[in-house]
């Protein structure tokens, strides 16, 4: 496990490029900050400055290399490395709200932007004007849009809410592609077409992802629950009400594993069973240096009972890598279909890569399906 | 005695199951959760944690939901009771019980 420690104000956002020799990340504030690793160390190389309000989103397209960037200030930029500066371009996302999250497609021919407008940015290039231009799919979405992913037909894609629900929209372009052919989640996809909705959990739906084929969806809620839909059982849900603090981030790591973080600072495991269609718990991530206990004193103990009417002897101190709530996790090798590597960054400054192997011999009791 | 502690059981398994829901008046509701408090209350505290263990994922946090509602208005003893029925219920539905009595929109 490796943990670097970038700053000491949290990682708003971070996107990987193709290669994983460069990380872009905002450091909470109005720039974008591109880092890349010389040996063991990471060296500053790019200071990204152009959006007026702080960046909620930062995604980088591995095959055409530009990036995308989108904030507080009701703007995306389409980033190209032109010699060795990154030149922007202005995307109108016609918002008059924060935009808070973006995601390139998986053709890279498109881009989508959830906001506090309570819509998507469905955007694309125009050949003939030379300009980027945007379609909103609007109905029926109730409130802020907080997190996307784009299906492997770069055709349906995935949002979630602060209304409670997960949706699957169409989000075709008729002047970029081709029609899409029928998939499990159904046939006729026209733009703004709703595939899929989710009945209301309790929670805003902080993170949401396609698994690697796109038959299946899940997403993580503000009320510590964690679901997934299944295209091919009818798009059956399956939901996990978790025992832990709310999850922020998911991420598939193979068809039937999850691996989920958020607020309790460290990445845990879940994993899918089709056939009871069910989700388990599958173990905590993280695995903690051996502190030593020790024990508490009478006066600690009795502080204990009057303040939290329990005698544990836990402590309260953090062992875990990150210190504080993690945010974001990106999948670094093997795709969602076979990660070996995932990367998660957070409130405290920090970025952590976990290597799928070296976990699965650490806990015994791992199982990855 | 095994069958008193029989009876609190299904005193306690059918108060849980016999709430009234979002649907309930708020009259049900009130007859419900002092049906509860009352049960919860005539626990011996040796006889909470095996009551919250027959529970399952559900039943924890409809149990945490009624807890916290009893928190709101306390009796004489009742809040004694009702941390000690905390604990129980924490050490099996996690902090995401209590995140889930926090975000609910349908309260008991």
């Amino acid at each position: 496990m490796a943990y670097h420690s970038f700053l000491l104000e949290p990682i708003s956002c971070h996107a990987w490029n193709k290669d994983r020799t460069q990380i872009a990340l905002c450091p909470n504030n109005h720039e974008v900050h591109i880092y890349r690793k010389d040996g063991a160390k990471w060296s500053k190389v790019h200071e990204l400055k152009e959006h007026n309000g702080q960046v909620t989103g930062i995604d980088w397209a591995p095959e055409s290399n530009r990036l995308v960037t989108c904030g507080t200030d009701r703007n995306a930029y389409v980033w190209t490395l032109k010699g060795n500066v990154w030149k922007p371009t202005l995307v109108i996302l016609r918002i008059n709200r924060a935009a808070r999250c973006v995601k390139w497609s998986p053709k890279e021919n498109k881009f989508a932007v959830g906001s506090g407008s309570r819509l998507i940015s469905i955007c694309y290039f125009e050949q003939e004007n030379d300009w980027w231009v945007c379609k909103h799919i609007k109905k029926p979405i109730r409130s802020t849009v907080l997190s996307l992913d784009w299906h492997p037909n770069n055709v349906l894609l995935a949002a979630g809410s602060c209304d409670f629900k997960c949706r699957i929209f169409s989000a075709y372009i008729k002047e970029v592609e081709e029609r899409p052919s029928p998939t499990p989640w159904g046939s006729k996809m026209p733009f703004g077409e709703l595939m899929f909705e989710s009945s209301s959990s309790c929670g805003w739906v902080h993170s949401i992802c396609f698994s690697a084929s796109g038959a299946r969806v899940a997403w993580v809620s503000h009320d510590s629950t964690l679901c997934l839909a299944d295209a091919n059982k009818k798009m059956a849900v399956a939901s996990l009400c978790t025992e832990t603090l709310p999850l922020l981030a998911v991420t598939f790591i193979t068809e039937n594993s999850l691996v989920a973080a958020g607020h309790d600072c460290y990445p845990m495991l879940f994993t899918y069973e089709e056939s009871q269609g069910a989700l388990t718990f599958g173990g905590k991530l993280d695995v903690p240096k051996q502190s030593s206990q020790r024990g508490l004193t009478a006066r600690e103990r009795f502080q204990n009972l009057d303040k939290k009417a329990s005698s544990d002897t836990a402590n309260a101190t953090l062992d875990t890598l990150h210190k504080n709530s993690i945010r974001h996790i990106s999948v670094l090798a093997g795709g969602k279909a076979n990660c070996s590597q995932f990367c998660t960054t957070g409130m405290d400054g920090g970025m952590s890569i976990w290597d799928v192997k070296s976990l699965e011999s650490a806990l015994k009791d791992l199982k990855i399906k | 005695d095994p069958r008193r502690r029989g009876d609190a059981l299904r005193a306690f398994h059918s108060a849980l199951r016999g709430c009234p829901g979002a649907s309930g008046n708020p009259a049900a509701k009130e007859q419900a959760q002092g049906t509860v408090l009352k049960v919860l209350t005539s626990f011996k505290s040796s006889d909470i944690e095996q009551a919250v263990n027959s529970l399952d994922r559900n039943g924890v946090d409809l149990l945490m939901k009624y807890i916290y509602k009893g928190f709101e208005k306390p009796t004489e003893n009742s809040s004694a009771i009702l941390l000690q029925w905390h604990e129980k219920a924490l050490a099996v539905g996690g902090l995401g019980s209590i995140v889930r009595v926090l975000t609910a929109r349908k309260t008991v």
